[in-house]
Formats: C-alpha cells, structure tokens, sequence
C-alpha cells in the first residue's frame, strides 16, 4: 500500500509537469491550429536554462523565473518560423516546428554537451498520509494548480484572454473585429513556450534532462492534450495526471522499460477513438 | 482615416481573384456619408467578397477601394464567438476603439440585455442577428456593412430589425451598405441600389427606378414593389 | 507541360539514367556504398513523397516500416533459412500488410493527429523489436544475416557492392517508374484531387479513404523492400540502424526534392545523403570537437527543413520546372497554401 501510494505521488508530479506542457500545445492550437512539435524543446531549454543559471549563482526562484522568460522568448521566436509568414498552412507549420525542435539539438549540444543534466529542487521531504515524500513532489503540484488558475483568470477575465479564445472560436469573425490573428498567434506561442519552460524547471530535478529529452516530454504532453482534443486544459489536466500515474504504476510493477510505451500505446488509443466518433470529411474540411 | 470629404467608399474598378478564379472583375460602386445604400444580386455574385474587401480582409488585385472611415461588418451567418457569452461578442466588437462599454446596444436591444450571460451559441436566429448587428455597433463605424440580414429570420424580425438600422441611420448619420439577395427588402430600405452578377456590376441607380426596370423584376423581385420614400431627393448626389 | 519542356525533361531523365547507370563503374568500394545508400533512400522517399504529395499525409515513420522490411527478409532468411529473393518479396508484401492494418484507424486522423501517430508507431516498433530479444537479438542487434544469392549465385567478394549497386539502381528505377505511371493513371488523377481538396474529391466519387490506405500501404511496401535489402547488404541490423532521425531524413529528403515530384525523391535523396556524408567528413576532421559531427547533423536538418519551407516549399525538382515553363501536379502543401492565402 506504502508502495501504491509512492507509486501515486510521484506518477502525479510528473503528470503535473505533462498537463504544463500540453497546456501548451493547446494554447497554440487553438488560436493557430498548429501542433507546435518543438513544444518539448521549451520545456528542455526551461530545464537546461534553469540549470546553468543556478550554476552562475542565481539563486533559486530567480534562475527558475528566467528560464522561464527565456523559453517564453523562444516560443515568440519559433512562433515567428512557423507563422510569421501570412497563410502558411498548418501542415507546413508542423513541418517547420519540427525543424525548430531538431535545430535546438544542435544549440542545447554546444552549450550543454550531451550529457543530461539536473539540479536540486525543493530540500526536504514531508510525510502526507503516510507517504514520505519530496518537498519537490508538493512545489511542482501547487505550482501547476496555481498556473492553471492564472491561465482560467486570464482567458477569462481579462481582454488579451478574450481576444484569444475568439481567434480560436471564430478566426474570421475575429479578423472582422479587427483583432491581427497572426499577432495573436504569436501570444500564444509566447505562452506555449511559457508553459513548456515552466514544465521544464519544475521536472528537472525529478528526471535529468538531456538535449533530446524533447520528444519523450512532447510525446507525454501531446498525449494528455489529445485526452481533451488539444482544445481544452481542464481534460488535458485530467489525461495528464491520469498518464502520470499509469506510467509510475507500470514502472513501479512491471519494467521500467515499458513506461515509455505507455505513453504511447494510449496516445495512439485516444487519437484513433476520437477519430472513429468523428466523421473523416468534417475533420479535412475543417 | 477620417477625411471630412469625398465618398466614404469608393471603390472603383475592383477586381479581386481567389487563386485562379476572378471573383469581382472591375467592380465600381460608392457610398457616401450618411447613405443607405444596398447591393443586390444572387448567390455567388462576389457580395461577400466585395465586403470582405472593403473590410480589408483580401488583396486587392486591381484598381482601388477607398475607405474613408471606420467600416463594421454584420457577417453572413452571423459568425458570432458561439461559445462565449453575448456580454463578451459585444466587448469584443470594440477591440479596435476604446471605449468597450456595450450599454448603449442593450439600450438599442433590450431583449439582450436580460441574456448578457448566455452563451451567443444558444440564442435563436433573431436574437444572434441582434448580437452580431449590436458587435459590429459597438466599433462606432462610420459605415455599417450588413451581409444577408434577412437570411433565416422570420420576416418580423426582419422588418424590425431593418427599421433600427433606418432609424440608427437617421439619428447618428451612420452610413449603411446592405448586401442582400432579398432585393425587395433592400430596395425598400435603402433610397440607391447597386445590382451585381458574377462579378461584374450590371445595374445601378435609385432603388424605385430599379425596382420598375423589367430586368430586375424579373430577375429579383416576385412583382413590383412600392419605392423607398426618400427616393426622389437627391440625397449624396446619386450616382 | 509545353513541348519544349516535355522534351527536355526527356533527355534530363534519359541523362540521368545513363549516368546513373555508368557511374558504378567510376566509383570505389566505398563511394559505391553511399551509391547503395541513395538508391536505397530514393526507394524510401518515393513513397514517401507519394504519400505526403499527393494523399496529403504526413509520416513520421516511414523508418518503422523500413525496419519492419528489414527484419523480416532478415529473419526469415536467417532463422527459416528462405531463399533471399524469396525474403526480399515475403518482406515487402508483410510490410505492406502492417501498412494496411495500422493504417485503417490511423488514416482517419488530421494531419498532425497523423504526424505523431505515425511518430508513436515508429517508437513502438523498435520498442517491439527490442524486447523480443530471443527472436531479433534485441538492442544488441541481429548479426549474420546471410547476403543477397540467387540459388548457386551469392553476392560475395570483391565485387558484391558493385552488384548491389546496380541492384539498387533497378529497384530504384522500377520504384519511380511505377510512380510515374501511378501518378497519371486515372486512381492517380483521382489522387490529385485528393490533394487539392478533400471534401471535393469526395464529392466527385473519389473513394478517399481506400486511396489513402493504398498509397499508404505502398509507401510502405517501398521502404518494407529497401530495408529487405539493406539487411542483406549490411549482413547486421539493430534497432539503432532505425532511429527516428532516419524518418526525419526521409522527410526532409522529400520535401527538399518535391512532395509529389516524380524526380524529387532521388534529388532530394541524392542532395541529402551526400550532405550527411559531407558533414560526417567536416565533423570528424582532426581538431574538431567530440561533438561536431552531431551538432553539424542536427544543425543542418532543422536549418534545411525550415528554409525550404519558408523559401522553396514545392521542393527542388519543382522550382526548376517551374523555370523552364512546366506545369507540375500541385503537391498538397501548396493546394492548401493557396486555400489559406
């Protein structure tokens, strides 16, 4: 039971960290319709950022913060690739994501080497039902609850929020309010990248991070958006913790080998389920 | 830009192709402040294009359309934010000036004011075509575009739909440019008339004259019809 | 095609045969083994092209199927001791199989739903093929898979690449001649409007979805056939001769030649294979850094991905005929640019 439940606590920390970064792709699909498969690639360069940060002397919360704005920065950057230029077509645009998120191997090499890396999160452990666990665990989950609610404020409450989910609920009648959707394109790819860094520095300490640590991270995230159509966060959240947890339950019983798989074999799941109850032409069409 | 002379829209020898095709092939028409002027013709004539390009939304592939104002668009279908609240479609109208307070629509739509938190999705046709008139209001223009009013609406609401956009006409000088394909409404509504066929512009003229002309009887109206009352005064020096 | 342009392009595909044809004959061992290579990612990206040019998918995974192709020929002519050129059909028609049954559900997802499925599937293969340790010899790989022989005939010696050089070449060949007579066949026509516009070929009577699955499958079936001989030629595959950069590859491979262009797949097969060599040999100059050749590699990928997209999405092959005044079929990434535009 004692295991279970160390099973648990960590498969919902590192879910934590997956609902972040598919937070993330659908902050972008939904105002460009582009799956942005550099999304892992913030989330690496968060983690790596923080790193070398901490390793200058910045002192914790400030190097976190940082690399934070710098993956935010990235994003605005890949968001500017990939559609910058008017009327690309969202395929194109995966292409060009792709090509991004290879690019950065190159870039995270030279800084980084090849080797992964990882820093000290949160000291400590504290003891919750029973269950002894890191401080860390704790950090990454309040942080996540408090991002979520920040993100439901600001789609919510404020104007830029509005003028978001308009582009994604109506793209041309948002262009006929005047509202610039390429611009707005570029804000979401800003959050995305936000979002991406932020998952980042909050699962290094859990898991090293590496240059390529990207695709296992985007596939994770990708997988958890999918749960909610790469439309809505609150079921991404959900997938994510529910992906989290599988994967620490069958590392935990079975090889640790399979955890990947997991991911993958219920991606792939969803996507086909969600295919079969919609018909084929609406989706082209769309 | 606001510039105190010449036409509001002037648009003159447009053409505008999508791809390969040509959808307006030297269109010609103009609006003047404080006009009510409508266009009429049948589906797939370049109505929306011609809208959508004053509007500024596609590329101008010859010859020039000038806008001298603020232009608002009623869309065709509507296109409301369907998932977001009425309260929000109508602040969102007002994304390109600042003042985002839509009292003033509820006070012109009293009905919408007791729905502000409903989802515009769930509204019925009458009351959508309120919300989307009442967002395209809420940028101030100086020139209202409205793309098919009457399409899917019970012809009462219709009617009085049409009767606020005479009277916002009148008392604010708001210029209204009304693309229908019901031409008995827009020749009734509006003093002058355009008529467009695949792209080209085939008649014009004040709206009583067109109405007798045995082509657009014909063509558009079931019969004849009784003019617009403001049709023999010369308002914006016809065309 | 103006008649000019059909000619030309005539005499450009007969230079380009003939040439291809003697240059064996002017290359060492070891020049003819990246001779193998580009016929081999030419056979790949035929497909490839075929099926994200004109059937409008995007695949991440043609490496998964190459690997399947790979390791059945090997198996069976290892461990069942099948006749390789037997192997070689076996394989490609299994190949194809798994095509059709992974493809059934999958082909009904979008583009990018599609992009990561077929990355997902790519991932889960080698998993596969790494765990069945007792049957693929796992991460270790599967040494001693015997080589190419025609009954008495085997491909021994000093003249064994050569021969599969020209082995290449013919498949190659075949491989992009069955593309061309696809391609303006009426089910090929049909697949132009597929890419123009799904909805629309839909409404012409295009059996879509059985289009999609058919040039999926043979996507498939082209790389299922060049890894069968890849296998052969190397003797020895692993999971890690099947990594996911080497789909990535092949995806680049076919956008920089042309998405749909006929030609395409062995330029851009040829312009890239060469550029991986080329950098292997900048790289790993005395004086360079440990890392160098990677950071070249993936430096190179990403820049060439996003520049041809931003700046010559049709591909090579296409931007030149448009030069010379040839109308082309329209790929469907351009389609859907001029929809979006």
């Amino acid at each position: 039971m004692q295991l279970l439940l160390q099973y648990l606590s960590s498969g919902i920390a590192t879910g934590c960290t997956f609902a972040l970064v598919a937070t993330g792709f659908v902050a972008i699909y939904r105002v460009t319709r582009v799956v942005n498969f550099a999304q892992g690639a913030f989330a690496v360069i968060g983690g790596m950022a923080a790193y070398a940060l901490l390793g200058r002397g910045l002192p914790h919360g400030a190097a976190e913060l940082v690399a934070v704005g710098l993956a935010a920065t990235a994003g605005l950057l890949v968001g500017l690739v990939a559609i910058g230029r008017r009327g690309s077509p969202p395929l194109a645009s995966l292409i060009i994501t792709l090509g991004i998120g290879i690019g950065s191997y190159a870039v995270l090499i030279l800084i980084f080497g090849d080797q992964p890396v990882s820093y000290d999160g949160l000291p400590g452990s504290a003891a919750i039902g029973g269950v002894t666990m890191p401080l860390q665990f704790l950090l990454v989950v309040a942080v996540t609850a408090a991002t979520f609610a920040l993100l439901a404020a600001f789609f919510n409450r404020t104007y830029l929020g509005r003028a978001l989910t308009a582009c994604s609920s109506n793209p041309h009648a948002a262009r006929l309010v005047g509202i610039d959707t390429t611009r707005m394109g570029l804000v979401s790819f800003a959050l995305g990248g936000a979002l991406g860094g932020l998952a980042g520095v909050l699962l290094t300490p859990l898991q090293p991070v590496s240059f390529n640590s990207d695709v296992g991270i985007a596939i994770n995230g990708f997988a958890a958006a999918v749960f909610g159509g790469i439309l809505r966060p609150v079921t991404a959240l959900v997938g994510a913790l529910v992906l989290g947890v599988a994967e620490a339950l069958v590392a935990g019983y079975s090889k640790a080998s399979y955890e990947s798989g997991v991911a993958l074999v219920l991606m792939l799941a969803l996507m086909v389920w969600q295919a079969s109850r919609r018909a084929p032409v609406e989706e082209a069409a769309a | 830009m606001r510039d105190g002379t010449g036409p509001l829209l002037d648009v003159g020898d447009l053409v505008v192709r999508y791809g390969q095709a040509t959808a307006l092939d030297g269109v010609s028409l103009r609006v003047d402040r404080g006009e009510m002027v409508a266009l009429v013709g049948p589906n797939g004539a370049g109505k929306t294009t011609l809208l959508n390009t004053v509007c500024g939304l596609l590329p101008v592939a010859g010859g020039d359309c000038a806008v001298r104002g603020r232009v608002a668009q009623v869309p065709e279908g509507r296109q409301l934010f369907a998932d977001m609240t009425v309260d929000d479609n109508l602040r969102l109208g007002a994304w390109t000036v600042r003042d985002r307070d839509p009292s003033r629509i509820y006070d012109l739509f009293p009905q919408l004011a007791t729905m502000r938190r409903r989802q515009a999705g769930t509204l019925s046709g009458g009351e959508q075509q309120m919300v989307a008139v009442g967002r395209a209001l809420m940028a101030r223009p100086d020139l209202l575009a409205v793309d098919e009013l009457s399409l899917g609406l019970a012809p009462m609401i219709v009617d009085s739909l049409a009767e606020h956009l005479r009277r916002l006409n009148e008392e604010s000088g708001m210029a209204v440019l009304l693309v229908e394909q019901n031409a008995r409404l827009a020749l009734e509504l509006c003093p002058r008339a355009y008529v467009l066929e695949t792209g080209r512009i085939v008649a014009s003229g004040p709206s009583g004259e067109l109405s007798r002309s045995a082509a657009v009887q014909a063509a558009y109206l079931g019969g004849a019809i009784t003019p617009s009352p403001s049709e023999g005064e010369g308002r914006g020096g016809g065309f | 095609m103006t008649v000019r342009g059909r000619r030309l392009g005539v005499w450009i595909g007969a230079a380009v045969a003939v040439g291809t044809l003697l240059l064996p004959i002017a290359l060492n061992d070891s020049q003819l083994t990246v001779y193998v290579f580009i016929g081999l990612a030419t056979m790949v990206v035929a497909g490839l092209s075929l099926l994200m040019g004109f059937a409008g998918q995007v695949s991440l995974g043609q490496g998964a199927f190459y690997a399947i192709g790979a390791y059945t020929a090997a198996l069976l002519a290892k461990l069942l001791g099948v006749p390789p050129v037997l192997a070689l059909a076996l394989a490609t028609a299994a190949t194809a199989a798994v095509a059709v049954v992974v493809g059934l559900p999958l082909l009904r997802l979008r583009g990018h739903y599609l992009a990561f499925a077929t990355l997902a599937f790519q991932l889960i293969v080698l998993s596969v093929i790494g765990e069945a340790r007792d049957l693929t010899g796992g991460d270790i790989g599967l040494p001693g898979v015997p080589t190419l022989s025609i009954g008495p005939l085997a491909l021994e010696g000093q003249y064994r690449t050569f021969i599969f050089a020209y082995i290449v070449w013919a498949l190659a060949a075949l491989a992009l001649l069955l593309n061309r007579n696809l391609v303006r066949s009426r089910p090929g026509r049909a697949l132009r409007a597929l890419a123009t516009s799904e909805p629309g070929a839909l409404a012409a009577g295009v059996a879509v979805g059985r289009f999609k699955l058919q040039v999926f499958a043979l996507s498939a079936a082209y790389a299922g056939l060049a890894g069968g001989v890849y296998a052969f030629f190397l003797s020895y595959i692993a999971p890690g001769s099947f990594p996911v950069l080497l789909s990535i590859q092949f995806l680049i491979m076919a956008t920089v030649g042309g998405l749909g262009s006929i030609s395409g797949a062995l330029v851009g097969a040829t312009v890239i294979t060469l550029m991986v060599q080329l950098l292997a040999a900048v790289g790993t100059l005395p004086g360079m850094p440990l890392h160098a050749p990677a950071v070249f590699s993936y430096a190179v990928y990403g820049l060439v991905l996003v520049l041809i997209l931003l700046l010559l999405p049709q591909g090579l092959v296409p931007a030149v005929q448009a030069r010379l005044g040839a109308r082309r079929a329209v790929s469907a990434v351009e389609a859907s640019a001029g929809e979006a535009a």
